[in-house]
């Protein structure tokens, strides 16, 4: 089942559709960087935007910065939605469970199918904004005396300790859309329409970064789902600040394993009719 | 029947999980600190022995004070009116880093005995330069540390009285109440709750009549010493070194303005400045006197201006947020002295009074 759902994602146009559209908003941002030369503001733009302009390696998490709090997500939902609403929708679902697989297997299979959608996607603009940042950005002097890059904190930074960083970085953000996926997954098995589906998981984290903004939703941010998505720009400081990632790995477990026991709950004993 | 009682037993299981992940953490907070036998005075001076005791952590501070946005004083309204984190590394007075943090970067002031580095990663640049005598609020001053030293310096075991310990940074801290005596200051009290073992302040609120307007806590708290490598800079490939001889406006105004400010001005001793910039009282009541030439006094003024509740009197144009009273003497094209700090408006005129009386001119520094 999950081999027929990674098949069935790699084969789809629609895949590499999506991939190529969250993809392109960092090849835009690195095309105007090359062009102008002209960084944000400090304090103004995302992690790590301002540094390419010096050195280019770093354009791998300046693309996820800027493709992390809205591109990526709802290209998760959007997935994550259709997973089960959609077999629902066009009438395969009672077909695909006429096979001997248990219910609980299908989600899993599900899962698994949206999370390689995310380690592709990630990948992907990981990769493409590499060869963007050193071909067209800053190209940072590398020498015996002064090697490395600068650290957030202003310590040099050797290339594997930058690259063992990097991965550990994207890892947290596939992390991330894994708590996205879970949430979508579960709106997936509430509903018949993908789109509502979508919409639920959407709404959760707009609603997520609105409250973020006010003081007085402070006793809830620990508990909002985008809350530590950003936490990753601590991996680059030195040391690396532990506080955040933790809690942000510890979150994003909690809404894994709290909507998708919710949307196991709910599909395992669902009547299907569809 | 059974399906339905299946789904059931499903669902409750869900609810159970929930329930536990998200009360977890509450239930945790609320386990009762073990109790503290220590009464106000010796509490209050075990926080004072604390003052340059070695520590490292993570910090957050958040200041509701709507502070007047002009260009000078832009990185104190933002300091007095938002949140800041901030990480320490603390050996000694003249040996810690503090990194201010952001989601896109840092800004990092890093000091090793009179000399100073502030590293912007943004900007990726390193500026050295020295300690000034005088010099505006920077992120370092609302370390809990810090704002404790400052709002209790000069108090005495009469001052304050005992709060209930409560739980910070997953540690035991009794609490202190200090209620300033003076009529002259405009902060109502501040409360401060320190490590029970080492009395290290971990929690500081500051209060004026109307409520909270300034918290700073440990939120991580290390007690072992820093090493000194964590303490010191070393530029690293790729970055701007540029060197500062001025910090910021009252630094300059100190370094060059040729006057020297009174020892003493409205009521209020001088508190260790000795050039043009006049730093008056201690504790809860500070003010400050600044001179500025008219470029900069007339930014200000045309802010201070447009600030709801500013007043326009013979001595100059005075606006009060919260606790914090700023006036600036003189009219445009005049240059003018800035007083601003938390005292009532009468001692704020008097001393803006006191300290355009008591200026004695010097030599232009070359």
């Amino acid at each position: 089942m999950i081999r027929v759902e990674l098949v069935s994602l790699l084969r789809s146009r629609r895949t590499w559709a999506t991939i190529a559209l969250v993809d392109a908003l960092p090849v835009i941002v690195a095309v105007l960087l090359a062009v102008t030369d002209l960084g944000p503001r400090p304090g103004t733009g995302p992690a790590f935007l301002s540094a390419v302009l010096t050195d280019g390696t770093l354009y791998p998490l300046a693309a996820l910065a800027i493709v992390l709090p809205l591109f990526l997500p709802i290209a998760v939902a959007v997935f994550a939605g259709e997973a089960i609403a959609g077999e629902a929708q066009q009438g395969t679902l009672r077909y695909l469970l006429l096979r001997p697989v248990g219910r609980t297997h299908l989600l899993i299979a599900k899962l698994v199918g949206v999370m390689a959608f995310v380690v592709l996607t990630v990948l992907v603009v990981a990769a493409t904004a590499y060869l963007l940042g050193i071909g067209l950005l800053g190209h940072q002097s590398v020498t015996a005396s002064a090697p490395g890059t600068a650290s957030v904190s202003g310590t040099s930074l050797s290339t594997p300790e930058l690259v063992a960083r990097t991965f550990a970085a994207l890892g947290y953000a596939m992390l991330c859309m894994l708590g996205v996926a879970s949430v979508a997954l579960f709106a997936s098995t509430l509903v018949r329409s993908p789109l509502a589906a979508a919409m639920g998981a959407l709404a959760l984290l707009v609603g997520s970064t609105l409250l973020l903004t006010l003081d007085a939703a402070d006793p809830l941010k620990p508990y909002l789902l985008t809350r530590y998505w950003l936490a990753f720009v601590d991996l680059f400081r030195d040391p690396i600040l532990w506080h955040d990632l933790v809690r942000g790995v510890l979150l994003q477990l909690g809404y894994v394993v709290v909507f998708l026991g919710a949307a196991w709950a709910n599909f395992a004993t669902k009547d299907i009719s569809d | 029947m059974t399906r339905g009682r299946g789904t059931g037993r499903r669902w409750l299981l869900v609810a159970l999980v929930a329930l536990a992940l998200t009360a977890g953490p509450p239930l945790a907070r609320a386990v009762p600190t073990r109790p503290v036998d220590i009464d106000a005075g010796t509490l209050l001076g075990r926080v004072q022995a604390a003052e340059d005791r070695p520590w490292s952590g993570l910090v957050e501070t958040t200041g509701t004070l709507a502070l007047p946005d002009a260009d000078q004083f832009s990185d104190v309204a933002a300091l007095f009116g938002g949140s800041t984190r901030m990480r320490v590394w603390w050996r000694d007075a003249d040996h810690w880093r503090v990194d201010q943090l952001s989601t896109s970067g840092e800004q990092d002031l890093v000091r090793t005995g009179d000399r100073t580095v502030r590293w912007d990663y943004e900007r990726l640049q390193a500026r050295f330069g020295e300690e000034p005598s005088v010099r505006l609020p920077r992120a370092a001053d609302l370390l809990p540390t810090e704002l404790a030293a400052r709002m209790l310096r000069g108090a005495g075991p009469d001052d304050v009285t005992r709060l209930p310990a409560r739980r910070v940074a997953d540690r035991t801290a009794p609490g202190l109440r200090l209620v300033p005596a003076s009529p002259r200051t405009t902060i109502d009290h501040v409360d401060v709750w320190a490590d029970a073992d080492t009395g290290l302040p971990l929690r500081v609120e500051v209060y004026d009549a109307s409520g909270r307007f300034l918290t700073s806590e440990a939120v991580d708290v290390d007690l072992a010493t820093p090493s000194e490598a964590r303490v010191s800079f070393t530029t690293p490939p790729g970055a701007g070194v540029e060197r500062d001889d001025v910090l910021d406006i009252a630094d300059a105004a100190n370094q060059y303005a040729p006057l020297i400010a009174p020892q003493r001005a409205g009521g209020l001793e001088a508190d260790g400045s000795n050039g043009a910039v006049g730093v008056y009282g201690t504790g809860p009541e500070q003010v400050v006197a600044i001179p500025l030439r008219d470029r900069e006094a007339d930014a200000l003024r045309d802010q201070l201006g447009v600030t709801p509740g500013a007043r326009q009197g013979a001595t100059g144009t005075r606006v009060t947020v919260g606790p914090l009273g700023v006036l600036l003497t003189g009219a445009e094209g005049e240059g003018g002295l800035l007083v601003a700090g938390t005292v009532t408006p009468p001692t704020l005129h008097a001393v803006a009074r006191d300290v355009i009386a008591g200026y004695q001119y010097v030599g232009v520094p070359q």
